[in-house]
């Protein structure tokens, strides 16, 4: 009767410690994806820029639309997402690379969103990296 | 090949989820849906793979009920569970147990202090950072600092102002 019933309390006591490793360790994942998601954004010059180069590549994408046009659109897109415009052209630099200069310059919070929107799954058709995000020198 | 479906939809689920946690972590939230999406296929998938397999389980053990008489048999020759612990029992008093309990309290002990070391260093968070700036603006020094200006030197000299806390101040000071 003593073995059964510390048999039986034994098994009550691994699944509630086992209940409760899972739980931390969930509660764990879930505040470090909250910190990794949470926007906290800093004060910028607003004098500042910020250059990003990207590169490029389509597949599949519609006849009329090329490259260029695909990327200044997604990079139009993207900055709505945080508090800078872009200025400038877009300049083409060969083999699917690109450059733009953006203002106000990002705060880390706004770089990573920013990077984010423009390697995500915007237009169909069309994948881009970022190589560079940051203040020209 | 059942089993080889059972693991590509396991491996489904957890690289879909992967991806998913992934993607949010590097704010690609179209990416973090369209995984959402997998894992969500990859569940009930599973899911309906589970029902099914009990289901059938159900079916087959009430088309081919198990003969008592065997069942008995095989019952009362069951050999007795095996005691695991018996040498816990035996050797209480022994070293052995005690190095076993040191490296098994070392473990959790680490276990804890890994634990206690990742929740204080979330402690110190962007968010925690920006809040306590906030909590601590109302109990900041006043911008320009604590000596007083002209207008407050000047004040002591006006007829009739006789404040002990402008003279305090004026001490500390050094203006009077």
């Amino acid at each position: 009767m003593r073995r059964f019933l510390a048999t039986k309390v034994g098994k009550i006591l691994s699944r509630l410690v086992l209940g409760g490793v899972g739980l931390g360790v969930g509660l764990v994942l879930v505040s470090l994806l909250r910190e990794a998601t949470l926007s906290t954004h800093q004060a910028i010059d607003p004098d500042s820029t910020i250059e990003v180069i990207v590169r490029a590549r389509s597949h599949n994408a519609e006849d009329n639309q090329t490259l260029d046009e695909m990327v200044e659109a997604q990079l139009l897109t993207c900055r709505l997402e945080v508090t800078s415009d872009m200025v400038g052209p877009l300049r083409t630099e060969g083999d699917g690379q690109f450059r733009a200069l953006f203002a106000p310059s990002m705060d880390q919070t706004n770089r990573r969103q920013f990077k984010g929107c423009v390697e995500d799954f915007v237009i169909d058709g069309v994948q881009i990296d970022v190589l560079s995000l940051a203040e020209p020198e | 090949m059942r089993i080889v479906a059972w693991l590509a939809g396991i491996g489904t689920l957890l690289a879909g989820l992967i991806y998913m946690v992934l993607s949010l972590n590097r704010w690609e939230w179209n990416r973090a849906l369209f995984f959402a999406m997998i894992v969500l296929i990859a569940e009930v998938a599973l899911a309906t793979g589970l029902v099914l397999r009990k289901l059938s389980a159900i079916e087959y053990s009430q088309r081919h009920p198990p003969d008592p008489a065997l069942r008995d048999i095989l019952r009362a020759s069951r050999p007795p569970s095996a005691d695991r612990f018996a040498w816990l029992h035996e050797a209480s008093n022994r070293t052995s147990v005690f190095i076993t309990f040191l490296v098994g309290g070392g473990i959790i002990l680490s276990g804890v202090a890994w634990v206690m070391d990742r929740v204080a260093s979330k402690t110190t968070t962007p968010v925690g950072e920006q809040r306590l700036t906030r909590q601590l603006g109302s109990i900041s020094y006043p911008r320009g600092g604590l000596v007083v200006d002209d207008v407050t030197v000047l004040a002591q000299d006006v007829p009739g102002a006789d404040d002990a806390q402008i003279r305090k101040l004026l001490r500390r000071a050094g203006h009077a």
